[in-house]
């Protein structure tokens, strides 16, 4: 009995503290540190960045050819915006300011200036990751503090709202896509969404594993 | 192959955990500070709980993202944007269906998140050659327009209506900053996001007060450094 109380009080107090505000740097701390050794791992082992293709390809560009002045300035811009963003909408958007920002920027500018540390070995990427977070969620921190209260209470509701009819779009896309794509596919999109909507489950499933299915069987 | 592995399941577990945990604390942004995106956001909520659409959303990432690590090592946004976020969500519906108790959680995200990130990242660099091309074909073609017409122009639709819906001082701050957010990032939704908050700061506080005028110091600065770094400019 009291081993049970004990341990609530112990997860009640872990939740408390994940839904703390400063927390938020500890999550951007792991979160950077993680991007970051991720893009070390790509460097020395080939795989493992954060990040499309086609953003990758510019720090590859810049490994090949000690050019790194593409990747550096087309994610800086990326960070600044959404660091100033993040704190005024309380939401920060991880592909801009993490993969892109501190995954391809980051090191694009640190290998530019031929600094070769951060990326000698994994825990030192680790680290230099960390305190590349925390030093971006101190600024964020210190931004959210700055602005003074009343702002975005009312705009809150409006975005939510927005946010909350996005997610109806998404199945009737992916039928669209589906049916644009391949006969089989759409065929299976249509069928998995209807079958989903009559059993009452969210549709965006129906329609992805139909196409999947039928794409799969008779592509 | 062994530092492969090793690496991946602590990057994996860190930033998986870190990731899903921000991504619960959307739920209740923005009185506390989350991390994701507006899309994962609307994307999860398109799931709405159902541990078989958040499992299958993630699934068809899983096999795009497969795709892109064999060939060039990226493992591409979505890993971290979706399959991790949508998994772990999954996951945890699957034992109780209750969304305020599992996925609007940030404690229980962060250790199913761990959990997830850890087995797809090492999946991803060690053995993502295993899933069939096909399927990962499928996977690109239906879902990555699908997901990029979301982001492009259903979002901006959305949020502009929503704007212009709330009234002359939102929707004009809503329409000015979301067409110059389009003509220099591409996409309006930012714009219209800080135009959603500065018009109605200043609805409800008026210009002469300090909110409002730092908050539009901020934008005009923010706008100004993205155009340069895009090179906007050299556009005229």
């Amino acid at each position: 009995m009291d081993n049970t109380m004990e341990k609530r009080t112990f997860w009640d107090k872990f939740d408390a503290f994940m839904m703390k505000d400063n927390t938020f740097i500890l999550l951007v701390m792991g979160a950077a540190a993680a991007i970051f050794a991720g893009t070390y791992m790509f460097i020395n082992l080939g795989t493992g960045a954060f990040n499309d293709l086609s953003i990758v390809a510019m720090l590859k560009d810049g490994m090949d050819g000690g050019d790194y002045a593409a990747a550096a300035g087309f994610a800086a811009g990326f960070l600044i915006a959404r660091v100033l963003e993040g704190p005024l909408v309380g939401l920060m958007d991880i592909g801009g300011t993490l993969q892109t920002g501190v995954g391809i920027g980051i090191p694009a500018l640190f290998l530019s200036m031929g600094w070769q540390f951060p990326f000698s070995s994994f825990p030192v990427a680790l680290l230099v990751g960390a305190m590349i977070g925390l030093v971006m969620g101190g600024v964020i921190m210190l931004i959210r503090k700055a602005v003074p209260e009343g702002v975005a209470v009312g705009g809150t509701s409006i975005m939510m709202g927005a946010g909350n009819a996005i997610g109806r779009y998404l199945a009737p896309l992916i039928v669209v896509a589906a049916t644009q794509y391949d006969v089989y596919a759409g065929i299976g999109a249509i069928l998995g969404c209807a079958i989903f909507y009559k059993w009452g489950k969210e549709l965006a499933g129906g329609a992805i594993l139909g196409a999947m299915l039928f794409g799969g069987i008779f592509l | 192959m062994l530092e492969v592995i090793i690496y991946s399941i602590i990057i994996g577990a860190i930033g998986g955990g870190c990731i899903a945990a921000g991504a619960a604390r959307m739920y209740y942004a923005p009185e506390v500070q989350a991390m994701g995106a507006f899309r994962t956001l609307g994307e999860m909520n398109a799931c709405n709980g159902d541990p078989i659409a958040h499992f299958s959303f993630g699934l068809g990432f899983f096999f795009s993202s497969a795709a892109s690590t064999v060939a060039s090592g990226a493992l591409s946004q979505d890993v971290l944007h979706r399959i991790i976020p949508n998994w772990s969500a999954a996951a945890l519906l699957l034992k109780n269906k209750n969304m305020e108790e599992t996925v609007w959680n940030p404690r229980k995200m962060m250790l199913a998140g761990a959990g997830v990130g850890a087995v797809v990242v090492t999946f991803m660099n060690t053995l993502a050659q295993l899933i069939p091309e096909k399927l990962s074909l499928i996977a690109q073609n239906v879902l990555t327009p699908a997901t990029g017409w979301l982001l492009n122009p259903v979002m901006p639709a959305i949020f502009w209506l929503a704007a212009i819906d709330a009234g002359k001082t939102v929707g004009i701050w809503g329409t000015t900053l979301g067409g110059v957010s389009a003509l220099i990032t591409g996409n309006a939704v930012p714009g219209i996001v800080l135009g959603i908050l500065i018009g109605k700061s200043a609805e409800e506080n008026g210009y002469k007060s300090k909110v409002v005028q730092i908050l539009i110091a901020l934008v005009v600065v923010m706008f100004v450094a993205i155009a340069y770094f895009r090179g906007f400019f050299g556009k005229f």
